[in-house]
């Protein structure tokens, strides 16, 4: 029953990232290669996170929450933001079409973090004899953050890469991917904080996910028209 | 843009490669304890008699957990599984003819409660539950009867009821109420025991401790002073060995022997008041098997120094705490010897308000049984008498500080009476002083009985399991009696002997049990449904919205209109 367990929390951890992958047009067009630059990136950028966070912070006995810490916590989560950027600009790619380009940075990015943060536990824990859900709960976390990191993609190769952009829309673009990179400590502040529980996260998690991709999906496509 | 892209690579390798190597350690490292649960348990005993096996014959366990007998229909199929049943709810038929009839069964877990575990030595129940307690030993007298001699071929464990294995128990006994019994496709609770497979334990060995204090001997006296044997045996032999710690039989034994070894080194210390016997402390070993090691020590003595003992007294089970003692004899009570010491113990019984008794029991040379541990002395024409608690000879393995012999069935305070009867017996006896009015051990004096020291004793021994073929030469226990014994005689022999082979052990007396909870296999296949509609929805929606509805029905398409070409 265990490795039955583990099978099932994996394809529903990792099943999206290949589903995305071959469902869209970025299977058509091979963009597997950009696709692995940014997981690489993704290292490179969690790696550089951890420093800091071993720098900067100090370890708390309590599990309380501590604005200062966690205000320094979300400092440190914008470095995401940079390795995106460089993903984005720095990293040269095949000629591919701009709306591709992000598609497959935000997918190599929430595949990376996926493997980095739940495969490890999952080896680990759901083949256990023990039942419990929280690693169905990972599965739908991953799901939430891949749909997350899409969207933040999206809104940085919105700032960054397309140059005329409509005045009024530039402030909501920069406001929202300044939502969904602080998305990690929002989540932390409502488990130490407000005390909620996993799946009242994972929960909140899906929900504001799929707000901030229609929105990021309304937002690009509005981009796009002045270029049409 | 060549050279760039080589040197950002060779600057991503070391780093890709030292985090998948950490990933396959962190892989590699597999099975963490994550049950609900982990409870000590105590398997119960497995051994031989001549080759007869009995006990329990196993060891592992790994089948789900049920609770009761009756839950399912009388036919079910039990040899998967475990029944955890408290033992003070237990119906001694259903489990009699259960055993009786050597129906299949996974395994036992028998959960006994709180106030025999060995942790809770300290914890003092209220005289309200006295009537409680009464029967509960009665109860387990009998399980422990029936276990130990029937041949069980699935595991038995022990275990204690605490707040976790209650509240599993409790959840085990909803779930059986629905009627169904846990198997692999139902979920439920699975009981894990990780045990090797028990094996002989090859020469089990017996230690006997004796201690030797010398008397006086007066200048000019070249003939040998006669000598008084006490005698107890040390070890136990229970359902549970790993919870056989014999408080009454004969942990009581044992710390009566040491505190009368202590008032006698303190009058013996003194040569104007060392008496003119010779004292010998014997802690024998293999009680339970017939007193095998009071045979062999009494074989290994020096026959010179054997023909010196006027007469020994052995200690069995001494804690009477109301009821009458007994001193127990092979030769005829009209023997002068017998009288003698007879005498000597009623007169001070009635000054210390015990009644005292005298038993006969002839000794059948042709049959090995040897009921009493003076037997052994008597086979070899020693004077020998037993003082116990015991009317009635114990049958084979009984009486030996089984499950219900615990610290809170024993009253220290008559194992004081009873000290004080033995030591002054014997003192009279040694100082002539027969039949006249003198209190030696009076309370009070600086020779007074120590209840502190037997209080002591007895608590060190109500927590240490002393089953002979598990204790090794360098055992604390006999490292502890023989330090205690040299602190109050003149010389310690430990003798190590071998266990006569009628008698085979097998190891593995305990181990820990892991509970967890587990979900059925419906439960994945369920979600395995769910989960590839899940993605077969999400496919069929990015492709819609990415590609457009043709390309999803041109994906199911292609192979028709491929096979329309062909053909």
């Amino acid at each position: 029953m265990t490795i039955f367990h583990f099978f099932n929390c994996a394809i529903l951890t990792f099943g999206p990232h290949a589903v995305y992958y071959s469902a869209t047009p970025l299977s058509e067009y091979d963009t597997i290669g950009t696709s692995i630059k940014s997981a690489l990136v993704y290292l490179i950028t969690a790696l550089v996170k951890l420093v800091c966070l071993a720098t900067f912070l100090k370890v708390s006995e309590s599990d309380s929450f501590d604005p200062y810490q966690e205000l320094l916590k979300a400092l440190i989560g914008f470095i995401d933001v940079a390795g995106i950027y460089f993903a984005l600009t720095q990293l040269t790619h095949r000629n591919i079409s701009q709306n591709h380009k992000f598609q497959a940075v935000g997918l190599g990015w929430a595949f990376a973090d996926s493997v980095l943060h739940r495969l490890a536990p999952l080896w680990v824990g759901a083949r256990g004899l023990e039942f419990t859900t929280e690693y169905i709960l990972q599965g739908l976390e991953a799901n939430a953050n891949l749909v997350l990191s899409i969207s933040l993609a999206a809104l940085c190769s919105l700032m960054w890469l397309r140059k005329n952009k409509p005045k009024t829309l530039i402030p909501i673009i920069y406001t929202c991917a300044g939502i969904v990179a602080t998305m990690p400590s929002v989540t932390s502040y409502m488990r130490r904080g407000l005390g909620w529980h996993f799946p009242e996260i994972v929960g909140f998690e899906l929900f504001t996910s799929l707000i901030m991709a229609f929105i990021s999906w309304q937002l690009f496509s509005a981009c796009q028209r002045p270029s049409n | 843009m060549e050279k760039s892209r080589t040197s950002s690579s060779v600057l991503v390798e070391p780093v890709y490669s030292s985090v998948v190597a950490l990933l396959i350690i962190v892989m590699a490292c597999v099975e963490l304890c994550d049950a609900v649960t982990v409870v000590d348990v105590y398997r119960l005993v497995q051994y031989d008699i001549g080759g007869v096996p009995f006990g329990s014959r196993l060891a592992a366990l790994n089948h789900h957990a049920g609770s009761s007998f009756l839950s399912s229909s009388p036919a079910a199929d039990l040899s998967r599984t475990v029944l955890i049943l408290p033992v003070r709810e237990l119906n001694l038929t259903f489990i009699t003819e259960y055993i009786g009839q050597k129906k299949p069964l996974g395994g036992l877990l028998l959960l006994l409660p709180p106030i025999f575990s060995p942790q809770n030595i300290e914890t003092e129940d209220g005289a309200a539950e006295y009537s409680a307690k009464d029967l509960l030993k009665e109860v387990l007298n009998e399980l422990e009867r029936l276990l130990v001699h029937a041949n069980i071929p699935y595991p038995v464990y022990f275990g204690f009821e605490d707040e976790h294995v209650s509240t599993v128990l409790a959840d085990i006994k909803k779930n059986d109420a629905t009627g169904q019994p846990a198997t692999a496709t139902t979920g439920g609770y699975k009981l894990v025991v990780a045990a090797p497979e028990p094996r002989k334990i090859a020469s089990p060995t017996i230690i006997n401790i004796q201690g030797w204090l010398p008397g006086l001997r007066a200048d000019g006296d070249s003939s040998q002073l006669p000598t008084i044997a006490v005698v107890a045996s040390y070890d136990t032999f229970g359902a549970a060995p790993a919870l056989s710690v014999g408080s009454d039989s004969n942990g009581s034994g044992v710390v009566a022997l040491l505190e009368i070894a202590r008032l006698f080194s303190m009058l013996y210390s003194n040569p104007k008041t060392r008496g003119r016997y010779n004292l010998l402390f014997a802690l024998t070993s293999g009680g339970p098997y017939n007193y095998n090691g009071t045979h062999k020590w009494l074989r290994s003595l020096d026959q010179r120094v054997r023909e010196t003992i006027d007469y020994a007294i052995c200690l069995n089970t001494v804690a009477s705490s109301g009821d009458d003692l007994w001193i127990h004899v092979s030769k005829p009570p009209e023997n002068a010897y017998i009288k003698q010491i007879f005498e000597g113990f009623s007169t001070v019984s009635e000054e210390l308000g015990i009644k005292v008794g005298l038993k006969h029991k002839k000794i059948n040379i042709s049959n090995s049984r040897v009921a009493w541990e003076h037997e052994q002395f008597s086979r070899l024409r020693v004077t020998a008498a037993t003082l116990s608690k015991l009317s009635v000879a114990p049958d084979l393995l009984e009486s030996t500080g089984g499950l219900s012999d615990n610290r809170h069935f024993t009253d220290e305070a008559s194992i004081s009476r009873s000290v004080k009867l033995v030591s002054e017996s014997l003192a009279r006896h040694i100082y002539g002083q027969e039949g006249k009015n003198i209190d030696i051990f009076a309370d009070g004096s600086s020779l007074s009985v120590n209840p502190s020291y037997i209080r002591t004793w007895l608590r060190f021994l109500s927590t240490t399991p002393r089953v002979a073929p598990f204790l090794s030469k360098n055992d604390p226990l006999i490292m502890a009696l023989k330090k205690e014994l040299a602190d109050h005689t003149v010389e310690v022999n430990v003798q190590q002997e071998v266990l006569d082979g009628m008698f085979t052990f097998y190891d593995s007396t305990s181990g820990k049990l892991h509970i967890y909870q587990v979900a059925s296999v419906t439960f994945d296949l369920l979600l395995l449904l769910v989960l590839g509609s899940y993605l077969i929805t999400l496919f069929s929606f990015l492709v819609i919205t990415t590609r457009g509805l043709d390309d999803l029905i041109s994906i199911f398409r292609r192979p028709t209109s491929r096979k329309a070409k062909t053909a």
